[in-house]
């Protein structure tokens, strides 16, 4: 090789090359580098600029859901403290099943009416008489634990179920819905079932325990999927339904405890307002490296 | 400059026969030249199933397997500092005065390079992959680098854009950084006697082992479309893993079974056999430092088609690869491109320039100028050392200097509990230079189950 080229040129020294065959380069150390030394290097290519305005819009699903869960606290906490009766909350249920169901028949996410009869209302039933059945295997579940591991691993579940629920999307799926969930948001979700039964078991009746454990499973399983058919349908009326949501959250927490209120009202302003702030300013340390090193993508769909 | 001066090298990687691959292939033969040119070498790997102990191969090259068990992909368990007693027997044993240890994913070789120059010997290192920035592995490994590399004597690549991979993974200079690619034995792979006809059918060969980061996912869609395109072009599949039943689907759907055949894993010792059956042989790689499967295929006389990834571009003159994008059109146009070329290539003249391209002796030669280069760094003490490393990051650094200063006081307690002078060192053995010169550098490996001795000493 070398004394083809040294042929071309004779009177000049041959230009260094950047390539691997043909021994040392005559003239050229191995560790010579030279200006095209990490030319193929691109930084920062896939960087997204963010909008203040559009990341505070879309963290309002976070808040929106930290809401849903304040209030199944409160329900569980007046139900805990006889505030609300067995029937009452009944009612609740009710109210919510169906008010749920008119809201996936109307926001157009795959769902008509004879899939919401043949699937939903079937597996709905056998599902409440199933927890009706169980009931009293709930009740009496954890009778020999002392209440306060009770409240303390409740909590611990819930902070556990809000820390990798799955904000953007719904675990439980419209059927013929493709994607399978994360495991992650599996874990979520069966923390929140597991804390719905500790909270069931400390109850005075069978009929309360079934009432809270089909209220805390309605909206802990399904409570995603339909907030999500509203944000997919109209995003003016998510926006909605979430402030409201807010407002009367808490207004109901106020009423409870003051402290209480200061505590979630301040996490609503750090979720909505301090967190995409954050996350506009430390885009600036945002710092990728690519070039000819990177294992290259394919441009179709692998089966695996 | 080094041609004079005599090392005592220490070859470290966890990657060493009886496993096979390009690190593999790139110690052996690395050892074998460098015995020749009157460098003592001993190379020093994990256990491999029994095989633990001290061995010997051909060409008295001396290789320790340590009894540790290799726990995820044949790297062994990073311990930090538990490899500190046996690496510095050895490195008194064998009077060694240089420590080269191989690949970044290779835990022992790290541990190596931190325990030797910890005792003030001069280390360098190889690096034989390339390594993203994004994905939370490769941020940790580039961490484990930056740490290994950061008073590293000299460090090595396999090529240019390895080279910068490496400077920006471990923020070491350029200069510091040698580019010496791997060579491949032309002697093993020659082309066939007689080459396989053209007129009738065109072969592509394609010998890799079929995981994601080969493109098996790419051969999928490229084969089925070739096939229609040109109905004179057969495949062989070459290699086993976790795609080849994504492959045979594809055989089955498209019934190609007459056409593309699926040989399973071949051995090394007959992949030329399988080469040089073939007229043009098939990289699709997703990403790769050197790839010297490419060599082999050239060394037979087959035209190169391949994927423009990592380092392969520097691999050989333009004349002899056909370079495509990572994408199944681009890569039929670049198979197609190369049927038309194949008319005016001789097998044996690409064998020719092979041989003037490539070569393990040249391979080592270089290397040498790197031991001599790392020989004439100033020696550091334990603080100059500590400061280098406190520099690597705000919780790293300082987590890597525990690590120094713990494996420091560990070598001043073995001086104490086993003082240098007590531990025997090995007499140099002379072999008979004219049987190994008959030999060449043909792997032989059947002497190698032979002497087992020294074993007492683990």
């Amino acid at each position: 090789m070398d004394h083809r080229l040294a042929s071309d040129s004779p009177q000049f020294r041959p230009r260094w090359r950047k390539v691997a065959y043909g021994g040392m380069q005559p003239g050229f150390d191995d560790n010579y580098t030279d200006e095209s030394f990490l030319e193929g290097m691109v930084m920062n290519a896939n960087v997204v600029k963010r909008d203040m305005l559009k990341v505070m819009l879309d963290s309002v699903s976070i808040s929106e859901y930290l809401c849903i869960v304040a209030l199944v606290v409160l329900v569980w906490t007046y139900t805990l403290e006889s505030t609300i009766d067995e029937n009452c909350l009944l009612c609740i249920d009710v109210s919510l099943l169906v008010s749920g169901f008119l809201i996936l028949l109307y926001t157009p996410e795959k769902v008509s009416l004879s899939i919401l009869i043949h699937h939903y209302f079937l597996n709905i039933s056998f599902f409440i008489i199933g927890l009706y059945v169980l009931a009293p295997i709930y009740q009496t579940l954890t009778r020999s634990i002392s209440s306060d591991s009770i409240w303390a691993v409740t909590a611990s579940l819930l902070v556990l179920h809000l820390f990798l629920h799955d904000y953007s999307e719904s675990t439980v799926n419209a059927p013929g819905a493709l994607k399978n969930p994360a495991l992650t948001s599996c874990i979520s979700v069966n923390a929140s079932v597991v804390a719905s039964v500790f909270i069931a078991s400390r109850l005075p009746s069978r009929l309360h325990v079934f009432a809270i454990m089909l209220f805390s499973l309605q909206v802990f399983l399904f409570g995603p999927l339909v907030t999500y058919c509203i944000k997919k349908y109209s995003f003016r009326l998510h926006l909605c339904f979430s402030i409201s949501l807010m407002v009367v959250t808490l207004s109901f927490v106020y009423m409870l405890h003051r402290l209480l209120f200061v505590l979630l009202l301040s996490l609503l302003v750090f979720v909505n307002v301090v967190c995409p702030y954050w996350l506009i300013r430390i885009q600036e340390y945002k710092f990728e490296i690519n070039g000819p090193w990177d294992e290259a993508k394919l441009c179709f769909a692998i089966t695996d | 400059m080094g041609d004079h001066e005599k090392h005592r090298i220490m070859m470290v990687s966890d990657f060493f026969y009886p496993n096979v691959g390009g690190v593999e292939n790139h110690v052996y033969y690395l050892s074998q030249c460098l015995l020749k040119l009157g460098h003592k070498v001993v190379v020093v790997t994990h256990a491999y199933g029994n095989r633990s102990g001290v061995r010997y191969m051909t060409g008295g090259l001396k290789v320790y397997y340590i009894p540790w068990r290799p726990f995820f992909n044949q790297s062994t368990f990073p311990t930090l500092i538990g490899m500190l007693p046996i690496i510095r027997t050895i490195l008194i044993r064998e009077r060694i005065t240089l420590v080269h240890g191989h690949q970044t994913f290779s835990t022992l070789s790290h541990h190596a390079l931190l325990n030797s120059r910890i005792m003030g010997y001069k280390v360098v290192f190889t690096d034989h992959s390339l390594n993203g920035f994004g994905d939370v592995g490769s941020i940790h490994m580039n961490k484990v680098l930056q740490f290994t590399l950061a008073d590293v004597s000299q460090a090595i690549c396999v090529s240019h854009t390895s080279k910068e991979n490496t400077v920006l993974r471990s923020g070491l200079s350029a200069e510091k950084v040698f580019v010496i690619p791997n060579a491949v034995d032309t002697e093993m792979f020659k082309p066939a006697f007689e080459p396989p006809s053209r007129s009738s059918e065109i072969v592509i060969v394609v010998i890799s082992r079929l995981v994601y980061r080969k493109g098996a996912d790419l051969l999928v869609e490229v084969i089925p479309e070739l096939c229609r395109l040109c109905p004179n072009v057969r495949f062989v599949i070459g290699g086993d893993g976790p795609k080849r039943v994504l492959l045979e689907e594809m055989r089955e759907h498209n019934s190609l079974q007459d056409r593309v055949e699926m040989l399973g894993a071949v051995p090394h010792a007959q992949v030329r056999s399988v080469l040089i059956s073939g007229h043009i042989f098939l990289n699709s790689s997703l990403t790769e430092a050197f790839c010297i499967a490419i060599l082999e295929a050239a060394s037979c006389g087959l035209l190169t088609v391949s994927t423009r990834v990592g380092g392969v571009p520097e691999v050989l003159p333009d004349d002899m690869i056909v370079l495509a994008e990572p994408n199944p059109a681009d890569m039929v146009r670049a198979i197609q491109k190369a049927i038309t070329m194949l008319p005016k290539i001789d097998p044996q003249v690409m064998h020719n320039r092979m041989k003037e391209l490539y070569n393990w002796h040249d391979v080592a030669r270089r290397t040498e100028i790197v031991y001599a280069r790392a020989l004439k760094c100033p020696h550091q003490d334990l603080l100059e050392h500590l400061s280098r490393h406190l520099s690597c990051g705000a919780w790293a650094g300082k987590l890597f200097c525990f690590v120094m200063i713990m494996s420091f006081l560990l070598w001043h307690l073995l001086e104490l509990w086993q003082p240098a002078d007590d531990i025997e060192e090995v007499p140099d053995l002379i072999f008979q230079t004219s049987m190994m010169e008959r030999r060449g550098l043909k792997k032989e490996k059947k002497m190698t189950d032979d002497g087992e001795f020294g074993t007492s000493f683990f």
